[in-house]
């Protein structure tokens, strides 16, 4: 689709070009190649020249007046043909853009314009400039806008990304550093950042070594890694072995490759990126980019269709009620537990909260109330089970 | 799984004007190049006129010499503005459809093209929004260290900003010779935006009490436009029988300070229609849309509120969330408070027998592998053997 796009701008450009080559036609084509209008014009001035010297060398007659203006007609018609196909050339270009982008963003009324709006906004554009290493820029947007950051914000992010340009570095001191003295918020997480990092320094010793040298590597894991061998036991013997296959080559085709991947270095940097916001209590993705890429992957474009059938229906539905359409989302973007009750296909809320009978199934209370038949027993609705009323449990998801 | 796949429909949407800008200015420099044309050719042909009669040496020396005067005027006006605006908006075109068509490579949203791809995007938003907030100098910075000149209308934008800040001085000049450059597309567009401009010019000689000045100011410019603002000349002319400090509505209205915030309005939507540009921020579009996908009731709530949730952030993008309408969703979701995955058939939801706390299967086993057995709800702490947990069936 780019490619038609990109090959009619090229047709353009060729016929636009004030001074090049005539452009080539079909041989098909009986018509001569169009000149550029830079050598007609320079043809047509030719021309004028001659007959002025031809003139002022007294070889007149009243001949020459309408051989001069029929070079003139002439080369006006060339140049209005050549101005012809650039204008063809750029509705057909014009054509094509219609073609690949056949909707125009809607006619909204302004928003996010009132004060607190604005300045939320202009908050989340200074955090995303600094959490991005955008230093600088941030520096001028703080100025120029007059937004707040913490002091402390812009010091922690410079700190982080000292060590992701180390990381780009291959220095990993400072990453294993920041790992170390942050240990236990990182276990109890659950966080494999600080057995990556250990892994990426020890396979780079292992091929660094010229012929392969197992023993350096066996060094540094009892050097430094002697807090990790436990949690990651069945991995560390795989990094012991995996030395028998060295070098690095013979690696890559044995059932140790996936240790020769350089996704074990790159992999680093997002990483820490995440462990870092998560310690400072931020959110693990950058939010303008979660937002941005869902509103912008397809979410605006179903919105306003839906907005459409609905009016078509002549259904009310301003901006600010609920989307009349559901929004498909990837699984790394619900951030919240949603329980519609299968029964009653309404969303559950604090005073109509989800109930596990017996069985494990579960319903709105108010549907487990229109289930209870007299004497307190209930019918589950999705299995042959029958239980008591009484016997259900509020869960909290 | 079909929520990773990219919805081209649904990004292109939003590249509607990315390339239809330069498209249009590339149009706009070949209606100058027409005019050009016209003007001196059309000079150059008419000369022919001056042959007729009686045949004369001298006289068709002369006329000769005016023809190649007009030739090379004409020439050199081509080249310049063929150096000058067609080439490099050639170029900005160029750079823009290369950049959309990495897109053509990408099928999933994981791909790191596309990861990359939308990065850049994000910039060129933040861009066109600073610029249409009137963050000049963050515009440029983020432009010049991203390496996105030529994805980015910054030229543009300053000019519209230099024409409004004349408005807003209280000047049309500027604006009018922007509607003198552009008259062929507002023509078509049907905008009224030179006459209110002219209407403004008048108004402020009737203000000054140059009612003279003011009528053939009238004649010369307001006449033109009889046929479709008949009305609002014939009000015009009688604001000659008042003052500025009058109170008859209508004419006070006309004299209204305010009536130069709405020439500036009238302006920038004819820019951005001229240009093909929404007029909202593209990040606007972005973030409303992204914010309403992601708003459930749980966010920001004490107790429900997730760190990793953009709308939960009250701070940040969450401040904006009350202006925006809250998802929709028809089938039940159930998200881990420990893992944060979302539990399905293979990492189904269990819950704690006492308190109904609930976490996926997946979190639990591992919490149990690593405490002998036993498992404690973060929440709640109540605490039991992994075997007492009871499975939970969501349909
Ligand atoms: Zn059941
Ligand atoms: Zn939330």
């Amino acid at each position: 689709m780019s490619a038609e796009l990109l090959k009619e701008l090229a047709k353009v450009e060729k016929v636009m070009a004030y001074d090049a080559a005539p452009s080539a036609r079909p041989s098909s084509s009986k018509k001569a190649p169009s000149q550029s209008i830079g050598s007609s014009l320079d043809s047509l001035l030719d021309s004028l020249r001659e007959f002025k010297q031809g003139i002022e060398a007294g070889a007149t007659s009243a001949e020459v007046v309408g051989l001069i203006a029929r070079t003139v007609d002439e080369k006006k018609k060339e140049i209005d043909d050549r101005q012809k196909e650039v204008y063809n050339a750029l509705g057909k270009l014009g054509k094509a853009l219609d073609k690949k982008f056949p909707n125009a963003l809607p006619e909204w009324q302004p928003v996010f314009t009132s004060p607190t709006s604005a300045a939320a906004l202009d908050r989340t554009v200074a955090l995303h400039l600094v959490r991005t290493g955008q230093f600088s820029t941030a520096a001028t947007f703080v100025e120029e806008s007059g937004v707040k950051l913490p002091d402390d914000f812009k010091t922690k992010f410079l700190s982080m990304h000292a060590i992701l340009d180390a990381l780009r570095r291959q220095d990993l001191a400072p990453a294993l550093e920041w790992a170390a003295a942050n240990r236990p918020f990182l276990e109890a997480r659950g966080s494999r950042l600080e057995f990556c990092l250990h892994r990426s320094q020890y396979m780079r010793i292992l091929f660094s070594s010229n012929p392969p040298n197992p023993v350096l590597g066996i060094n540094y894991c009892k050097n430094f890694c002697q807090h990790l061998i436990s949690a990651h036991e069945h991995e560390f013997q795989r990094l012991l072995t995996c030395t028998i296959f060295l070098p690095e080559e013979r690696m890559r085709t044995s059932p140790y490759a996936d240790l020769t991947d350089p996704s074990i270095h790159t992999e680093l940097e997002g990483m820490l990126t995440q462990e870092f916001c998560a310690k400072l209590g931020m959110s693990k993705q950058l939010p303008l980019r979660v937002v941005g890429d869902i509103g912008a992957g397809g979410a605006l474009s179903r919105i306003e269709k839906g907005r459409k059938v609905m009016r078509e229906r002549k259904s009310e539905w301003s901006l600010s009620d609920e989307l009349p359409i559901d929004i498909p989302l990837p699984p790394e973007n619900r951030y919240h537990s949603i329980f519609a009750c299968p029964v009653s296909k309404e969303q559950s809320t604090p005073s109509n909260p989800p109930m596990m009978m017996s069985c494990g199934h579960v319903v709105s209370k108010e549907s487990l109330t229109k289930l209870t038949k007299p004497g307190g027993r209930v019918k589950c609705p999705y299995c042959p089970q029958e239980s008591k009323e009484s016997a259900a449990l509020q869960v909290h998801f | 799984m079909s929520v990773n796949r990219l919805n081209m429909e649904g990004i292109l949407l939003f590249e509607h004007p990315f390339a239809r800008v330069p498209y249009e200015n590339l149009r706009k420099a070949f209606r100058t190049s027409q005019k050009h044309i016209e003007r001196e050719l059309g000079a150059v042909a008419g000369k022919r006129e001056d042959f007729d009669g009686a045949y004369d040496a001298l006289d068709t020396l002369k006329t000769l010499e005016g023809m190649i005067a007009r030739v090379e005027s004409l020439k050199a006006k081509l080249n310049t503005l063929h150096t000058t605006t067609t080439a490099p908006t050639e170029y900005v075109l160029k750079q823009r459809l290369e950049h959309l068509a990495k897109l053509d490579g990408c099928s999933m949203r994981t791909d790191p093209a596309f990861e990359a791809w939308a990065a850049t995007r994000l910039d060129r938003w933040l861009v066109d929004w600073a610029l249409r907030t009137g963050r000049f100098d963050t515009a440029r910075q983020i432009a010049t260290e991203k390496g996105i000149e030529s994805l980015c209308d910054v030229e543009l934008f300053t000019d519209v900003r230099r024409i409004e800040e004349a408005l807003a001085r209280h000047s049309c000049a500027e604006a009018l010779a922007w509607c003198t450059e552009n008259k062929v597309a507002l023509r078509k567009a049907k905008s009224s935006l030179e006459f209110e401009l002219r209407l403004q010019e008048y108004i402020e000689l009737c203000r000054a009490g140059r009612p003279f000045d003011a009528i053939a100011y009238a004649r010369k410019h307001l006449r033109a436009w009889q046929d479709t603002h008949g009305d609002q000349i014939q009000r015009a002319c009688a604001l000659l029988c008042f003052s500025a400090s009058t109170i008859c509505k209508p004419y006070k209205r006309l004299y209204d300070a305010s009536r130069w915030q709405t020439l500036i309005a009238s302006f920038r939507s004819a820019v951005y229609e001229l240009h093909g540009l929404p007029p909202l921020p593209l990040l606007s579009y972005a973030v409303h849309s992204g914010l309403s996908s992601l708003k459930v009731p749980a966010c920001g709530g004490h107790e429900s509120a997730n760190v990793d949730c953009p709308v939960c952030d009250k701070t940040a993008l969450g401040g904006l969330a009350h202006e925006v309408p809250s998802s929709h969703q028809v089938n039940s979701t159930i998200v881990c408070r420990i893992s944060g995955k979302v539990m399905d058939g293979d990492n189904g939801p269990m819950a704690f027998p006492a308190s109904g706390m609930v976490y996926s299967r997946e979190a639990l086993e591992e919490m149990a592998a690593r405490n002998n057995g036993e498992v404690t709800c973060p929440r709640t702490g109540e605490r039991v053997q992994f075997s007492e947990l009871r499975k939970v069936f969501i349909s």
